[in-house]
């Protein structure tokens, strides 16, 4: 298994390699975004205001909507292109299965993202001499809540696979994505609460508001709370896309027929 | 022990209302280093069979094993399965033919290294290697069929499917890939080749399974199909006018005389007595009939409309 997530990393280098410009493109919005993030522009964050005014807040803030858009979206989109460019049943005859192989993609396409993030942060650290006084707690909550994007991820993929044209849907999904991350669910009563602790995603994006824009104390209950919210929405992701996959070749889908 | 057991398949694809048959009982049967030729006219069920042996579509009914496992039940089946699927790009465009290799081996379950020198090979092998480190996108349509090709054996599969692999290419490209088809043919690969060029089928395969309307119409060895198809039918050529009397006599013995050509229905014989008769006529040539596989498909895809 690691030696597909290795192939699948080397394969997203390539890929950005071969298409500079796209990289370029990416590499610049990115530095763009710290660097208003730097200066104090806290509208440039967009959802990752609501992570509180410092500037490792916001930064993480930011660092959580990017991922978890790009969590979310990432496999849809590749299995679209690859249904229209016609490679997707050659990554189907793998006998790892396709849900071991695209979880395998999404791993590798994570890393090269953070990758990137942590590049360019760095840089711009070093340029303006900031200091960011990063939580290193906030990684977990993070984690928690990308594994629950991964989740919805492998749902979306699943209607991809299916219907093959998503698009519209896909595009209209970052306005539920910017709902999960931004309302402070933690602070409501009632409902709105337990909506907190079983939506995707908000479990993590609650605490990591705790952290960074209350300042409060790393929450272990919390922070089992949030894992096990992400755990049970990516198995609960890989079910719906296995199923997905038996639905489709019963219909003669794969390839698009 | 067979490479490929298909037994009773079925397959009935339901979409907006409408049902079609694609598949209905059709059971084949490889065994080690044979090439078996499926044919059949468009939207017969061939590329839908195809696709059900490899997993990627379940049938409704019926098993598929391959070197007795099932592909549907245990996904490790596929790594002694390989295929290059029909008017599917099969490999990135973004990458290199040797990227491509080494991913695709990695997929089947190779490590690394070993699918990239399991690719370097297949590369100087099927005279790719001066593009090895050139993107596909750039290279000509023969071959990145080529380098599909190649994909489909970088894990050394037990059971190669090709689903109409000359599709689309120009004649030379085509020649080439029948080429490589034929080399693999004559090293023992056992191959499933569905094509339209049924002279190649004729030319390759041990054995021909013929598919109508989702039915196998005839399955047989080539040779024995081809004979079958065959009839006792003699063409001799004279160098010479007839003369009336030999007429007569010819016709008396039931051969048809036109202008040069003398064609005879009947048993060897039968034959003797009418080269007797053309005695001591120059006699250009004696031939017998032989059908080819073209004649015989479409004699039996005609038949069965008819019938
Ligand atoms: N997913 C699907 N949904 C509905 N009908 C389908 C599907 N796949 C195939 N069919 C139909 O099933 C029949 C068999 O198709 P198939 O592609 O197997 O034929 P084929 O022998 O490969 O033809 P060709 O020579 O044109 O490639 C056709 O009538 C086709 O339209
Ligand atoms: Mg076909």
């Amino acid at each position: 298994m690691l030696r597909v997530i290795a192939i699948e990393f080397k394969r997203g280098l390539l890929n950005l390699r071969r298409y500079p410009l796209e990289m370029v493109g990416q590499l610049v919005v990115i530095t763009l975004i710290f660097y208003g993030l730097f200066l104090g522009a806290r509208y440039i964050a967009g959802p990752a205001a609501q992570f509180g005014g410092r500037l490792d807040a916001l930064v993480v803030g930011y660092v959580l909507w990017t991922l978890s858009l790009f969590a979310i979206g990432d496999l849809s989109w590749g299995l679209m292109n690859e249904a229209r460019e016609g490679t997707l049943e050659q990554v189907f005859l793998s006998p790892y299965g396709p849900a071991r192989v695209y979880l395998a993609r999404n791993v590798a396409s994570l890393l090269i993202m953070l990758g990137f993030n942590l590049v360019i942060l760095f840089v711009l650290l070093f340029l303006t001499g900031a200091h960011l006084h990063f939580a290193g707690a906030a990684v977990w909550p993070l984690a928690a809540a990308l594994l629950g994007a991964y989740g919805v991820g492998f749902m979306l993929g699943a209607l991809a696979l299916y219907f093959k044209r998503i698009q519209a849907f896909l595009n209209l999904f970052q306005f539920v994505m910017m709902f999960l991350v931004m309302t402070p669910f933690e602070r409501l009563e009632g409902p709105g609460r337990l909506a907190g602790i079983l939506l995707p995603i908000t479990p993590g994006a609650g605490m990591l508001r705790g952290l960074l824009a209350r300042g409060e104390p790393f929450d272990m209950h919390l922070f089992a709370l949030a894992l096990v919210n992400g755990l049970v929405y990516l198995l609960v992701g890989l079910w719906v896309f296995t199923y997905a996959v038996r639905l489709t070749k019963e219909r003669g889908l794969l390839g698009g027929y | 022990m067979a490479v490929l057991r298909a037994e009773n398949l079925h397959k009935t694809f339901r979409s907006r209302g409408r049902a079609v048959q694609a598949v209905s009982g059709v059971s084949l049967r490889v065994e080690m280093g044979e090439v078996l030729a499926f044919l059949g006219p468009n939207g017969a069920g061939k590329t839908t069979t195809i696709k059900m042996v490899a997993g990627l579509v379940r049938p409704d009914r019926g098993l598929v094993r391959i070197e007795e496992r099932d592909p549907h039940r245990d996904p490790w089946t596929l790594r002694r399965l390989g295929a290059v699927l029909e008017g599917n790009r099969n490999v990135y465009w973004r990458l290199t033919p040797l990227e491509n290799l080494e991913y695709f081996g990695v997929l089947r379950g190779l490590t690394a290294g070993a699918a990239r020198r399991r690719g370097e090979l297949l590369l100087r092998r099927f005279d790719l290697d001066h593009k090895k480190n050139v993107l596909t996108q750039q290279l000509s349509r023969g071959m990145q069929q080529k380098l599909a090709i190649a994909v489909s054996l970088v894990h050394e599969p037990a059971l190669l499917l090709l689903d109409e692999p000359t599709l689309g290419l120009d004649v030379e490209a085509a020649e080439t890939v029948k080429q490589i088809v034929r080399e693999l043919a004559a090293e023992g690969q056992a191959i499933v080749l569905t094509t339209h060029h049924l002279d190649v089928a004729q030319q390759l395969s041990e054995r021909v399974a013929i598919i109508r309307e989702g039915r196998i119409v005839a399955k047989d060895r080539t040779k024995t199909l081809l004979a079958r198809f065959s009839g006792e039918q003699y063409e001799i050529e004279v160098a010479a006018e007839l003369d009336e009397p030999r007429r007569r006599r010819l016709a008396g013995l039931g051969a048809e005389v036109t202008d040069g050509h003398v064609v005879y229905v009947g048993d060897p014989e039968g034959l003797w007595q009418v080269l007797e008769v053309l005695r001591p006529l120059p006699i250009l040539r004696v031939e017998k009939d032989r059908a080819d596989l073209t004649e015989v498909f479409l004699k039996l895809v005609r038949e069965e409309a008819d019938a």
